[in-house]
């Protein structure tokens, strides 16, 4: 790749230069500083704060699988919880107790239970594509809505896996050399698990971002745009189909693997249709077909239900107790959709549109276009 | 051996090879070409010119836009000793068949399919033109079937096998080159008759680039290799082949082909060139878009926008009366706007990085330049022709007049003629003569070697102003001289005024004919939530009428009576090079207009119908 020439932003010599990740200096300095302040963030933040943080950060990555497929490739999924919960039931029954209750093998270092739950739910999802691919809009939101009772009903009913409903079992044990990210040492629980999982949404990220910059992401917008011109122009559509749903289970079944770590027990009904709102949620909040938006999404989903819990100091007709009504559970519930609505009525980009917003307008200065 | 452009681009490449030479923009990336590929591709075309039959001395035409191509077979051309012919690439075809048939061109280069079918349809009347060569093979490849149609790619291949057989034939032509070989016919746009063909040679070409890159008072420090130019003014023209062909040869600046005329915009944006040359037209342009964008910008942009071109102004009119020198004052607010407005609104625009801009080629009003210099582009307003290879004076950085075009270059006198006040210019970059037009040659140069320049100027100190050119002095039947460039320019200084011809010669009093900017006057209209549908159609609402007379009350303020004009009519079209009614290089051909437009000037004297306003 040839040298940039300084001071000239929009000056490219290649077609690497325009398609590099960090092409101007600008963004290059301001990620790195993001992930400085990332890094260092755990030192100087209460423990509780890190934990919504933590979740975060798991949901991140799986509204990045959610995004690649609904967002880049235009296939609506509202199985996503289904792919979650194959992945933390693989994961947990890979690091369980082999002489336990449940089934369990016994591999308790992250780095084979991970990938290994990823997989899992993406062979799930590429038994599914087959189907999805004949389908598109509506007909693929009912069938994927259908996987998610499906799965519920296994997850129940298989009891040896997941302890059944109402009783759950042990969530999956992240013992990385040597040792137990859910220990406090000389950090904290919290302060391990948030770099872990930092690490791995780098990761996956950057993944991500590359796929949508590649040949692959360019398929997946063509045929979000239009599948028939995508046809028509050489686009294989089953396969690219195929690879989204693959792709995005894989996410999926990474974040489920990840997302009771810190709670240390999962239930079955916890794989249900809100989980898949929500994570519908992060996408259409972020930002459609972007993955920093993916993250902030996310990061907001994962706070709702703290900033819930702190609306009766200033809203005092909030009930914490989910007997009384109005309480901060319904509140929550009501969030979701109320957010999902405002966003598409006033900001269809989602969060991420606000910064473009602001970034155009800084951009474009002194003049407006 | 002399030194030739071709020597030096020679030597360059040796020196620095892997230094770029060229950039043009293709498939939405700028591809660069290094010395070295420059030079071996000139060395290639040169060898697959001679063995296309170019004995020294035969002419080459080039029809097309702006284009590594271009210089390149220019250069080759050079090389071999034959002689650059550049047409305009909206040269009609007729004017295509006079240039090619009158030239006599051996070789003809045509860059695409339009250009191509220019030259075909007129062939017989070019027996001459033996060679057709094209560089975009889309439309013609397996399509056309002509003798001697050659593509780029296969000049190419001819010459390596030329040069496969005969390894130092043109390295032998460069070396006979002799200092008075015609190196390219330029021919002059012509508003009145058809176009001459002005010869420049080697030395012409050398005392312009020792007068004006080797002694460094024009640029400081001198151009150099880290420079980047834009070439997007057509190259057949004197000031652009200076600016792309020769800066880059000599200086080693680097080149950057626009896409198009229409993209300058863009692509300076991209570039943020560091020397530029632009036509008065091009800077009247700039302007235009910058006053449309802040005026269109949101609220608070708009005010803060204002603000600091009201600064910008007030620095601009200190700056001009100080010679383009900084007062103290000035420094402060200067480097305040800097960092909070002119920063950003320079690098929006693609001149932050200029450290040299220059404006010539025709008359421009000051304003013009006050604003650039305003908001920190240093301008110098040149001032040259064809004929005297575009060298006659210029002004030089901290001795900026405004509404003068500068001092005499380095090595040239500049004297007025004592009756006519007519400017002539002695010094080495006079022209030899028009090609094949004895006559015309003896009318520009008298026998002690004065250049005739046909414009009328007079000496404000050491700077000179030109006046008009002599034969569009407006003498009213009152007897009154007026220079109606004047008057034009500054109507032309609103962005809102593409077109203005002032009329009055042998008549009671002046009139003019305007035609409207289509994009801010049409922006304009969409504020006023004004609709309409054409240009004819914009051109005749009353309220844009009422919009010109208000810029052309504003200019009458400022001239004497005599100077004033008392009624105007709107161009009904815009005017165009296709239509005959300008010249290549977008001048007004008045017999043209007298043509197309007599009824309009007509009823303006006649007294009926006689327009509102501007009195």
């Amino acid at each position: 790749m040839s040298t940039r020439l300084r001071g000239r932003p929009e000056l490219y010599t290649s077609y690497g230069q325009e398609m590099s990740l960090l092409n101007t200096r600008a963004k290059a300095l301001g990620v790195l500083a993001i992930l400085a302040v990332a890094v260092y963030l755990p030192m100087g933040m209460e423990d509780d704060l890190l934990r919504v943080l933590n979740t975060g950060l798991v949901f991140a990555i799986g509204a990045i699988g959610l995004n690649l497929l609904t967002g880049y490739a235009g296939q609506v999924s509202l199985g996503h919880a289904f792919f979650i919960g194959v992945g933390a039931y693989t994961a947990a029954a890979l690091s369980g107790d082999p002489d336990g209750r449940y089934i369990g093998f016994g591999i308790t270092n992250p780095l084979i239970w991970v990938p290994a739950a990823g997989l899992v739910a993406a062979a799930c999802g590429l038994l599914i594509a087959p189907l999805a691919t004949r389908l598109r809009g509506l007909y693929l939101a009912i069938v994927t809505l259908g996987l998610v009772f499906i799965g519920q009903y296994f997850f129940i009913e298989w009891r040896s896996l997941s302890g059944g409903a109402q009783v759950g079992r042990e969530a999956a044990t992240p013992i990385l050399f040597g040792a137990d990210l859910t220990r406090a040492g000389a950090f904290s629980e919290e302060q391990k698990l948030f770099w872990f999982f930092l690490v791995l949404l780098v990761i996956f990220a950057v993944l991500a971002r590359n796929i949508a910059r590649s040949k692959i992401g360019r398929a997946f917008a063509a045929i979000r745009d239009r599948d028939i011109a995508a046809g028509v122009m050489g686009v294989e559509l089953s396969r690219y189909k195929l690879i989204a749903f693959g792709l995005s289970s894989f996410y999926a079944g990474v974040a489920g693997s990840l997302m009771f770590v810190a709670s240390g027990t999962l239930g079955p009904e916890q794989f249900g249709l809100l989980l898949s709102v929500q994570f519908i949620a992060m996408v259409l909040i972020g930002g459609v077909a972007t993955i920093s938006g993916a993250i902030m999404g996310a990061m907001l989903i994962a706070m709702l239900p703290r900033i819930a819990s702190e609306l009766p100091h200033y809203l005092p007709f909030l009930s914490r107790s989910p007997i009384d009504s109005p309480n901060i559970f319904e509140f929550e519930l009501i969030a979701y959709g109320a957010l999902i609505v405002a966003f598409l009525l006033f900001e269809p980009r989602g969060l991420f549109g606000i910064w473009l917003r602001i970034r155009t307008y800084w951009k474009s200065f002194p003049f407006s276009y | 051996m002399i030194t030739t452009l071709v020597t030096r681009v020679r030597d360059r490449a040796a020196s620095n090879p892997d230094g770029i030479a060229l950039r043009k923009k293709d498939l939405g990336v700028w591809q660069e070409t290094t010395w070295a590929a420059y030079w071996e591709t000139i060395q290639l075309t040169a060898h697959g010119l001679i063995a296309l039959g170019i004995e020294p001395g035969d002419r080459v035409s080039i029809q097309s836009e702006n284009r590594p191509e271009w210089v390149i077979l220019d250069l080759a051309t050079v090389a071999v000793r034959g002689v650059t012919v550049g047409l305009y690439p909206t040269n009609p075809s007729a004017e295509v068949a006079y240039l090619v048939s009158h030239s006599g061109s051996k070789v003809h280069f045509a860059e695409d399919q339009e250009q191509l079918d220019k030259i075909l349809e007129v062939r017989d009347e070019c027996p001459e033109a033996t060679t057709l060569v094209y560089t975009e093979p889309r439309g013609i490849e397996s399509r056309y079937d002509v003798p001697g149609l050659t593509s780029w790619q296969e000049l190419q291949e001819l010459g390596a096998k030329h040069r496969a057989a005969h390894p130092d034939a043109v390295e032998q032509r460069m070396t006979a080159a002799e200092p008075d070989d015609v190196v390219t016919l330029v021919y002059t746009s012509g508003t009145t008759g058809p176009p001459k063909g002005a010869m420049l040679t080697h030395r012409n070409v050398e005392f312009g680039i020792e007068t004006v890159i080797g002694q460094g008072s024009f640029v400081d420090p001198s151009a150099n290799d880290k420079d980047l130019t834009l070439s997007y003014l057509p190259l057949c023209h004197v000031a652009e082949r200076f600016f792309t062909t020769w800066y880059n040869a000599a200086a080693g600046t680097q080149v950057n082909f626009a896409e198009s005329i229409d993209t300058v915009a863009v692509n300076l944006r991209e570039i943020q060139p560091t020397l530029l040359f632009a036509v008065p037209r091009i800077w009247e342009k700039l302007l235009a878009t910058a006053r449309i964008k802040v005026d269109s910008a949101s609220r608070v942009k708009r005010a803060y926008g204002r603000f600091w071109l009201r600064q910008a102004d007030a620095i601009g009119t200190v700056l001009a009366e100080s010679g383009g020198n900084h007062t103290t004052s000035t420094r402060i607010r200067y480097a305040i706007g800097w960092v909070l407005f002119y920063r950003a609104f320079l690098t929006r625009l693609g001149l932050r990085r200029v450290r040299h801009a220059a404006c010539g080629a025709a008359p421009i009003a000051p304003d013009v330049l006050r604003f650039f210099m305003g908001v920190g582009v240093p301008m110098h307003e040149v001032y040259g022709m064809t004929e005297n290879t575009a060298m006659a004076t210029a002004n030089r950085p901290g001795r900026v007049m405004l509404g003068s075009v500068g001092e005499a270059v380095e090595g040239a006198e500049i004297t007025l003629d004592e009756d006519t006040h007519e400017i002539l210019t002695r010094h080495p970059g006079v022209f030899l003569g028009y090609w094949r037009d004895e006559e015309a040659t003896a009318k520009a140069i008298d026998a002690d070697g004065w250049l005739h320049t046909g414009d009328v100027g007079e000496w404000d100190g050491t700077h000179l102003r030109v006046t008009d050119r002599m034969k569009d002095i407006i003498i009213t039947a009152g007897g009154k001289n007026v220079a109606p460039s004047e008057i034009e320019n500054g109507l032309k200084a609103s962005p809102f005024i593409k077109e203005a011809i002032v009329i009055g010669d042998r008549r009671k009093y002046l009139t003019a004919l305007i035609g409207i900017e289509l994009d801010t006057v049409g922006e304009w209209a969409q504020r006023q939530g004004l609709g309409f549908t054409t240009y004819r159609d914009l051109t005749d609402k009353p309220e844009v009428r009422a919009l010109v007379d208000g810029i052309v009350k504003e200019v009458n303020s400022r001239h004497n009576p005599v100077e004033q004009i008392k009624d105007f009519r709107m161009l009904p079209k815009e005017l165009d090079h296709e239509d005959g009614e300008l010249t290549a290089t977008q001048k007004v051909k008045r017999s043209a207009i007298d043509k197309s437009f007599g009824e309009l000037v007509e009823q303006m004297y006649s007294g009926a119908g006689r327009g509102e306003g501007a009195r």
